[in-house]
């Protein structure tokens, strides 16, 4: 029954031919991380920095292990650096919206 | 090491926190001590002016109550001051006779007086005062942070011990079955690694080979995101299962050509729309499994009756109504394809690539609060597929049945050509005119009239030749009808 033949190589299947397939998440979280950030540095609103650092977190969790941490670090460094320069900028604590 | 990032820069965020905090209580001493020098020549003049100014830099600093007291009695010696200045003109270096102020005194009885008047607490700016509690939506982000720090973690060693609880259970019978359990594609040599391989936080892979009548069979468990805390919140909506999904590959020589499923309605539904070869094979709607002995929850998608009939024997009628409950859906597939690609218009010009194989996929019992007993109990399904793997290998179609396939992959591929002839035409179409196009290019550059007279004569000979053919054609084609 087990004749062992010439096993076959491991193929990684086909999400990474297939685009559509493979979860988004990730990449949009990244995205919109690096965005908020921005906004919170330019703008100089706490919460966009806050989120961004959500976002960054969201982004890492999802992650695919293929993808390289360098860019998952370096918009997580980013966002921690909108949430310190607009607390330097502004030590005011936020108020909340209501 | 994805950890170690982390608390890394968990712990920026208080450090930053405090470093931003402190800054403003360093300057303000700085700006006392810079006053002080500067009233410092009113000390002989007058004690009242020296004391209260450097307290009128504090209070900005100090609680809200001393504020207003001091100001005010402030502002009445600055006036004070300005009347007598008036008055006498030089008032820097003068020493004050106690005579020219009559009414000094009564000061500070004239400033009691007036602390009947209501007193206006000047608002303190928030970050100025000394408590943690006016930045409650900082702590609360933290807080919120942390949580998803910690849900991260605690998700994460979860999936991680039900995918080695799965593996550990199986780990048996798949050894005893493949030769080559476990690959991750980096080693040179095919070495069995003996263990999963983990692609994702909730992705684990797991490839074996080396069988007789399979290229290979590729195991993914796909947990759900417990280290995400979105997730799992948008989880608590809309309640999910774990899912286990094996992929047998088959030789092209151990596999008739058929493409039939099973399984649960909804799923069959949603693969039918997805799935190239379920759509363009089976054309009817998944039928109710009740027909074969089936319970009723499953149906049946098939190219032919004939293929039914033949997969549904009374071991495969036993282990799908046993573990219904686990079964989302089986697919045998001689023209797996994979889901249906969406392509533009005037791209597809080939038929996708297809491969014999059977997928399965199982959903874990728990519907999300899975323990690693669950796991366990697929080990069942396991002997299943590779039940499934020799039932393949030894079911033939027989020669009508034969026949019905070829015809219908016969007609699939013609109606791919039909759609894509229109494309290929183009395709042909600008290939010669950017011949044609080229040639005329030569001509024109040829720098000798002679060279280009003669290329030019040649080109209007070929085009003569064609149309002359093309005529022989027409007349060949008309013979033939009449």
């Amino acid at each position: 029954l087990t004749e062992p033949r010439a096993p076959g190589r491991y193929k990684p299947p086909a999400t990474e031919t297939n685009p559509a397939l493979e979860d988004p998440t990730p990449d949009y979280m990244n995205l919109l991380g690096m965005v908020f950030s921005m906004c919170g540095l330019m703008l100089k609103l706490k919460w966009c920095a806050w989120i961004a650092v959500y976002c960054s977190f969201i982004s890492f969790a999802n992650s695919r292990s293929s993808e390289d941490t360098k860019q998952m670090m370096s918009s997580f460094m980013l966002s921690i650096s909108a949430v310190v320069m607009s607390y330097l900028q502004n030590p005011q604590p936020m108020s909340p919206p209501w | 090491m994805k950890n170690l990032y982390l608390f890394i820069a968990v712990l920026f965020i208080p450090w930053s926190f405090s470093l931003a905090k402190y800054d403003e209580f360093e300057d303000g001493d700085d700006i006392m001590e810079y006053d002080d020098n500067d009233f410092a020549e009113f000390e002989d003049v007058s004690e009242d002016a020296v004391t209260e100014s450097p307290q009128r830099v504090i209070t900005t600093e100090d609680d809200e109550e001393e504020a207003t007291v001091e100001l005010e009695g402030q502002d009445e010696n600055q006036e004070d001051f300005d009347d007598a200045d008036t008055q006498e003109g030089d008032t820097e270096s003068e020493p004050y006779d106690d005579e020219e102020f009559e009414g000094y005194e009564e000061k500070p009885d004239a400033s009691h007086g007036k602390n009947k008047d209501p007193i206006t607490i000047v608002n303190v700016p928030a970050h100025l005062q000394n408590s943690w509690e006016s930045y409650y939506m900082e702590i609360l982000m933290v807080t919120g942070l942390l949580a998803y720090i910690m849900n991260y973690i605690i998700g994460k060693n979860k999936n991680n011990r039900l995918a080695h609880a799965w593996f550990n259970t199986h780990r048996e019978l798949l050894e005893s079955n493949f030769a080559l359990v476990g690959d991750d594609g980096t080693n040179k040599e095919a070495t069995s690694t003996g263990k999963l391989n983990q692609e994702n936080e909730h992705i684990y892979n797991l490839w074996c080979s080396g069988r007789v009548c399979c290229e290979g069979m590729l195991i993914q468990l796909k947990f759900l995101k417990r280290q995400d805390l979105l997730n799992v919140l948008a989880r608590m909506m809309r309640p999910a299962s774990d899912q286990v999904q094996i992929k047998v590959t088959m030789n092209d020589e151990d596999m008739d050509t058929y493409v039939f499923a099973v399984g649960t309605r909804k799923a069959l539904v949603r693969l039918q729309k997805e799935m190239q070869d379920l759509s363009e094979f089976c054309s009817d709607k998944p039928k109710s499994g009740a027909k074969y002995g089936l319970p009723d929850s499953l149906a049946v998608l098939s190219e032919m009756g004939e293929v039914t009939e033949g997969m549904m024997d009374a071991k495969m009628i036993h282990f799908l109504t046993h573990y219904a409950d686990k079964i989302d859906s089986v697919q045998f597939s001689d023209q797996f394809s994979g889901p249906k690609l969406m392509q533009e218009e005037g791209q597809l010009t080939k038929l996708p690539e297809t491969k014999k194989t059977l997928l399965f996929t199982f959903n874990v019992p728990g519907s999300g609060n899975t323990s690693p007993k669950d796991m366990e109990s697929l080990l069942p399904l396991m002997s299943m597929v590779i039940y499934c793997i020799d039932k393949a290998k030894k079911f033939r179609l027989n020669r009508e049945g034969k026949q019905k396939a070829d015809k219908n992959r016969a007609r699939v591929e013609e109606n791919f050509l039909k759609l894509t002839h229109v494309q290929r035409q183009e395709a042909a179409q600008s290939r010669r005119e950017e011949k044609k196009r080229a040639e005329k290019e030569r001509i024109m550059n040829e720098e000798d009239p002679e060279k280009q007279r003669r290329l030019e004569e040649a080109a209007l000979r070929r085009e003569q030749k064609k149309l002359e053919k093309k005529q022989m054609k027409m007349k060949q084609i008309k013979v033939k009808a009449m």
